[in-house]
């Protein structure tokens, strides 16, 4: 009989690699600290080159999760504690109280409907408004209500219990205690994905103080279906469609100052986006300002070139020095210098998306070894690439180094491989 | 049969299927189709309250049909079967309408787009009122693996299936394993050199009992399917064996002289030769495409290890999976590209890799002629993004992290000697960024490309010309020595092995994966998996990671015990048969057998072999022969809605 | 990759399994054209389906001119999974040289 093994993170890694061990006969633990799984491709609108549609790929494999009878999914939990080593983890769980029962949930969306509370919508990086007690989309798994403690009326004020009175299978109990889940697991991968760097560490890009400067996720957003404007692309201070869109890449990368690392998959998202705004807008100017286009994966190339011809996007190799607001229009003046002539020019635009690097996101509760630039120190990159410092504990995904998401599916296959030799024993 | 009640479910696939097909209209027409008794749209079909409201129906409005008009088949027609068989239906009672991939992916006009989605739900509808239950059929899978490739890739995915319990045919077509890794000298970020790590897998290789390797062997051929693969081997002759005492006096003798591989050419080895000089590789071996025959080494062997007489062997193996990880070769530039092949002074990346390699043919000093190059231009991207007529369109990823390694341990050695890299753009992705920040910071000068640069032979010296995309101007570089920093591109051989794998390639030649993000290392052939760089680029580290992940689906694989077969075969009545036999002649898998019972001839099929290509079932004269699922009735039915004007 | 809207599509496994009986219902029922595509000669998914579908179409080619049928309005293709491209450039061509000959009037024929 093997031994079960533990999924911190349920982005496409954490979900590929649980899916490849579940297949194998082995238990797995899928820990997700948020009310679903699905991570940060369940916000993109569609992923390149091949522009398939990001739900249609991602949602099958969630649903394959949540049925499988190997795996046991734990959303809304936390890692608190491991201990042991290699075959033998001692890990404590914390399952955060959602204060809904999940067996009686049913996902009717009732209580959201009653619920009077608005809170900023993390899904929609805050561009929208939720309820108190949410669904993070609506493609959810496991589609049940959660409540969100520190926004809801009764928990702040102790007023209200609305969603209570009118859920039909009572579900709602807000007297639900916090569980400590203890499972004894031969090994740990970690996939806990990132987070955008703090744009605003870019300050002369004016990310935060006008209004129509988004980052790349929020444009991801705006762009898809199920966003905060169901797939239209207008502008934060008018509502109306952008004529003119400029991409500003290396936001947060490149730069010795912030992150020295290249994000790795921002130059094709920002490519992407632009195609998206094509499509979308049909009479939209897209110009990307880039220091060099990293076109470097299957199919990249060919997207670029694409995007060249086929799109009429235009590039423009320059790392603009400043954007500024034309306070009547809201409209963005990009500072750049012409590479060749070295002359400087100011270029208008209705809308500017900043490619923001990316930082990792670890779990707490275990203690890696890591580089001088803040990224998970490996074993041996090459003869163990996906084992941190600690054996039996494999990491993947961006977590891992930043990278695109067939490369996070590869990397989640090796450490599922890895993972169920220790499940057997072995190792 | 039942009278059919068929449900239709449009999917709207996000904005793909409803930014260009009316979505409501398409539903609104199927609810008047024939057989049709509930027709419902929604936004992702695929997605867990899409499948909800299929499951629902099918009891609430007692449905034995169900149509799904969304994306390609080949994305969720197992999504949606699974959701049939959950709610108590044979999966096979599914049609699926693509009116994404066929449909609004492919036509502007909304309004044409619209009526096409109706046409292709009709036919969808038609065929699904013609469905009938089908069972699958289940087969034992046979554990072993089959690795076709002795890489790192190969080796990486051979260690962890044997670890895991499996046995593993590695097989190599080259007489010792290590792929392209083992020519290579130190790589990024670590002491080791590639023919490190190669030489550290093989050891492990070596001493698992559960891998047994097979070098100098190619593969013949692949029958059968998931599961059950037959596989045909040729080994062929090394003509030494392992008396050999590595003395080397058989090479002084050997009149034959051919560049050699391991060093990219840079030296010429005999026809007898030690494949490698690592130490792993425990015998001479020659070559016998070049081997003249002439008996000279046989005679001066002191342990008669040699024997020219011997044979081929045909190897015959039973595995349940096959992993290809045929490899790459680096892009050779013509004759004259970039002044390659005119003066020594022109080297590509690989070579000068092995120059650098303390273990290489100058022992780790970069030297040309005798003497240290004071300037050395890298004319980046040869063989890559269409800077040269023969040059493939693809980026090939790991050569500016390559190539800025190889920079900076030359600077180690040779801190004085001006470096300039002509690019098209630094493609220095993730943490190799910090590779680039190394070398400007060591005064590495670069410089941008427009065109492919020139470069002119003039007796010993060398000059790049080109158009710098800075400076706006064309300038000339006279330096000592131009390296070219080559690609990679598909294996020589890879058209064999695909056609013997049935496993398809893209444009550019390199093996397709089933779908390029969430499959990228599985063929779209059931029980194929693939690994490294034969699906395209990838640098040390990513050829040994996909190695796991092909290894960790093909073990998904192998630990099942039985594997289920479409049950789309094909299926002959009796009654109509008169035994004529055409079908058991036209059937590529010899699935067909003629029996007979009680005086009179009949075809029967043999589900194991059938492979479900209805060949048999277009010759039939009297149609007694048909295919599961595509039967003539079935086609038929679709055509005549198809053509039918509402 | 646009094509015009005017194919609809009927799938079968291989090519082999596309009976002449198929194409001439096709174009009794009302077709103004008929494709059928299958994978390259030599890389027959099922070996040597396609073969089967060359001799068979070769034959009917000459059958429909007995009927009457113009050439340009069945085309036999060789288009694998991967080249998109000449599906579309297939399509469109046809698209045009059918709609040059305008709709085959099958009970004039």
């Amino acid at each position: 009989m093997s031994k079960p093994v533990l999924v911190i993170g349920g982005g496409i890694a954490g979900i590929q690699a649980a899916l490849d061990l579940a297949d194998q006969g082995i238990q797995v633990y899928l820990v997700e600290k948020s009310p679903s799984i699905g991570g940060r491709m369940a916000q993109l609108d569609k992923t390149f080159p091949t522009l398939d549609c990001a739900s249609c790929i991602l949602t099958p494999k969630m649903v394959s999760v949540a049925r499988h009878n190997n795996i046991k999914l734990l959303t809304y939990s936390e890692v608190i504690e491991v201990s042991g080593r290699a075959g033998d983890f001692n890990v404590k769980i914390l399952k955060k109280p959602r204060y809904v029962e999940e067996e009686n949930c049913i996902g009717c969306g009732e209580c959201v409907a009653k619920c009077p509370s608005r809170v900023p919508d993390e899904f929609n990086l805050k561009m929208s408004n939720r309820k108190a007690i949410y669904f993070p989309f609506p493609q959810a798994v496991p589609l049940k209500a959660t409540i969100d403690k520190e926004h809801c009326l009764f928990f702040t004020k102790g007023v209200c219990r609305v969603c209570e009175r009118f859920c039909p299978t009572k579900a709602i109990n807000f007297e639900q205690q916090p569980k400590t889940i203890e499972l004894n697991v031969a090994a740990i991968i970690i996939a806990t994905g990132y987070d955008l760097i703090d744009p605003s560490l870019a300050p002369l890009y004016g990310y935060g103080k006008y209004q129509n400067v988004y980052t790349s996720l929020e444009f991801e957003r705006l762009v898809s279906s199920t966003g905060p404007t169901n797939g239209e692309i207008i502008r934060r201070s008018d509502g109306k469609h952008p004529k003119s869109i400029a991409f500003i890449q290396c936001v947060c990368s490149r730069d010795v100052k912030i992150n020295p690392n290249c994000s790795a998959f921002c130059c094709m998202a920002s490519v992407k986006e632009a195609i998206l705004a094509k499509e979308h807008l049909g009479d939209v100017d897209c110009t990307i300002f880039y220091m060099d286009l990293r076109a470097f994966g299957k199919g990249y190339q060919e997207f670029y070139k694409r995007a060249m011809e086929e799109f009429n996007i235009k590039f423009i190799k320059a790392k603009p020095a400043k954007i500024e607001e034309k306070p009547e229009t809201k409209n963005l003046l990009i500072t750049y210098e012409e590479q060749v002539t070295g002359v400087k020019r100011v270029l208008e635009v209705d809308m500017v998306v900043l490619a923001v690097g990316v930082k990792p996101v670890y779990p707490e509760a275990i203690s890696l070894e890591k580089n001088e630039d803040g990224w998970v120190k490996l074993r041996n990159p090459y003869l163990d690439p996906v084992s941190t410092s600690i054996e039996g504990v494999y990491i993947i995904g961006v977590a891992a180094g930043a990278k695109d998401i067939p490369d996070s599916v590869t990397q989640a296959g090796a450490a599922a491989v890895k993972a169920s030799i220790l499940a057997w024993g072995g190792g | 049969m039942e009278q059919p009640r068929i449900g239709v479910y449009i999917c709207h696939c996000g904005v793909n299927i409803a930014g260009t097909v009316n979505v409501r209209e398409v539903v609104e027409y199927a609810k008047n189709l024939p057989n049709v008794v509930e027709a419902k749209d929604y936004v992702f079909m695929c997605s867990a309250p899409g499948q909800e409201i299929i499951r629902e129906d099918i009891k609430k409005c007692q449905l034995n049909r169900v149509v799904v008009a969304a994306c390609s088949p080949t994305m969720h027609e197992h999504t949606f079967r699974t959701v049939l068989a959950e709610a108590g239906l044979n999966p096979y009672l599914l049609e699926m309408a693509n009116i994404r991939e066929h449909c609004s992916w492919v036509h502007t006009d909304k309004v044409a787009a619209t009526e096409k989605a109706k046409k292709l739900v009709e036919i969808a509808v038609a065929k699904a009122s013609t469905l009938e239950p089908l069972e699958e059929i289940e087969f034992k899978v046979n554990e072993n693996l089959l690795i076709v490739g002795g890489g790192v890739a190969g080796m990486t995915a051979a260690l962890d299936s044997a670890r895991r319990g499996f046995r593993v045919y590695l097989v190599e077509k080259k007489p010792i394993l290590g792929g392209n890794t083992a020519r290579l000298g130190r790589l990024a970020g670590t002491d080791m050199r590639g023919v490190d790590v190669a030489g550290s897998m093989i050891e492990y290789v070596k001493r698992n009992g559960m891998i047994t390797t097979l070098t100098n062997t190619e593969l013949v051929s692949v029958d059968g399917s998931v599961g059950n693969f037959k596989v045909t081997l040729l080994k062929k002759p090394t003509y030494v064996n392992e008396k050999c005492t590595k003395c080397g006096e058989c090479v002084k003798v050997c009149p034959v002289e051919v560049p050699n591989e391991y060093e990219f050419g840079l030296t010429k080895r005999k026809a007898i030769y030690l494949p490698s000089p690592a130490s792993y590789a425990s015998t001479y071996v020659i070559d016998g495409e070049n081997c003249t025959k002439c008996g000279e080494c046989v005679k001066i062997c002191p342990v008669n290890a040699i024997n020219l007489e011997e044979e081929s062997e045909r190897i015959e193996i039973y595995v349940g999976a096959v992993i290809a990880a045929c490899g790459y070769d680096p892009y050779e530039p013509s004759v004259g590209e970039y002044g390659y092949g005119l003066s020594n002074k022109v080297i590509t990346l690989f070579q000068l890799n092995r120059l650098l390699d303390p273990e290489g043919p100058t022992n780790g000093e970069l030297k040309i002629d005798g003497f240290v190059p004071r300037s050395i231009a890298f004319i980046m991207c040869v063989g890559s993004l269409n800077t040269t007529p023969n040059s493939y369109p693809y980026c090939s990823r790991m050569c500016c992290s390559s190539t800025l390694k190889d920079i900076l341990l030359l600077k180690e050695k040779y801190p004085n000697i001006d470096v300039y890299v002509i690019y098209k753009d630094m493609r220095t992705y993730g943490r190799d960024e910090q590779l680039y920040l190394t070398a400007c910071e060591k005064f590495v000068k670069f410089a941008r490309f427009r065109e492919a640069p020139k470069v002119s032979v003039t007796g010993e010296s060398l000059e790049v010309t080109f158009f710098e995309e800075t400076l706006g101007e064309e300038i000339s570089i006279p330096v000592d020595l131009v390296v070219l920093a080559v690609g990679m591109k598909p294996p020589k051989d890879v058209e064999k092995i695909r056609t013997i794998l049935k496993v398809g390639c893209g444009p550019e030649g390199f093996l397709k994966e089933a779908h390029l993000k969430l499959r990228p290392v599985e063929a779209v052939t059931d029980g194929v998996y693939l690994a490294g760089a034969v699906t395209g680029p990838k640098n040390v580290v990513e050829s040994i990671t996909s190695g796991s992940a092909a290894a960790s689906k093909a073990v998904g694989l192998l630990c099942r015990e039985k594997v289920r077969i479409e049950p789309t075969i094909a299926s002959i009545r009796e009654e109509l048969c008169s035994g004529c036999g055409i079908c058991v002649s036209v059937c590529p898998y010899g699935a067909i057998i003629i029996q007979i019972k009680e005086n009179t001839r009949s075809a029967k099929v043999e589900p194991a072999l059938c492979k479900g290509c209805g060949v048999c079932a277009a010759s039939c004269p009297s149609g007694a022969a048909q295919q599961l699922k595509y039967k003539d009735i079935q086609l038929k039915a679709q055509i005549l809605a198809a053509t039918y004007k509402r | 990759m646009k094509y015009p809207p005017n194919f609809l599509v009927i799938k079968v496994m291989c090519s082999g399994r596309v009976d002449p009986q198929f194409i001439l219902e096709a174009f009794r029922r009302g077709a103004d054209g008929v494709m059928v595509a299958g994978c390259h000669p030599g890389d027959c998914h099922y070996i040597e389906g396609n073969y089967k579908t060359l001799r068979r179409m070769t034959l009917l080619k000459r059958m429909l001119r007995e009927f009457g049928i113009e050439e340009e309005r069945f085309r036999l293709e060789w288009i694998s999974a991967s080249e998109a491209e000449k599906f579309v450039r297939v399509a469109n061509e046809m698209y045009e040289k059918i709609k040059a000959l305008g709709p085959l009037r099958i009970e004039e024929v």
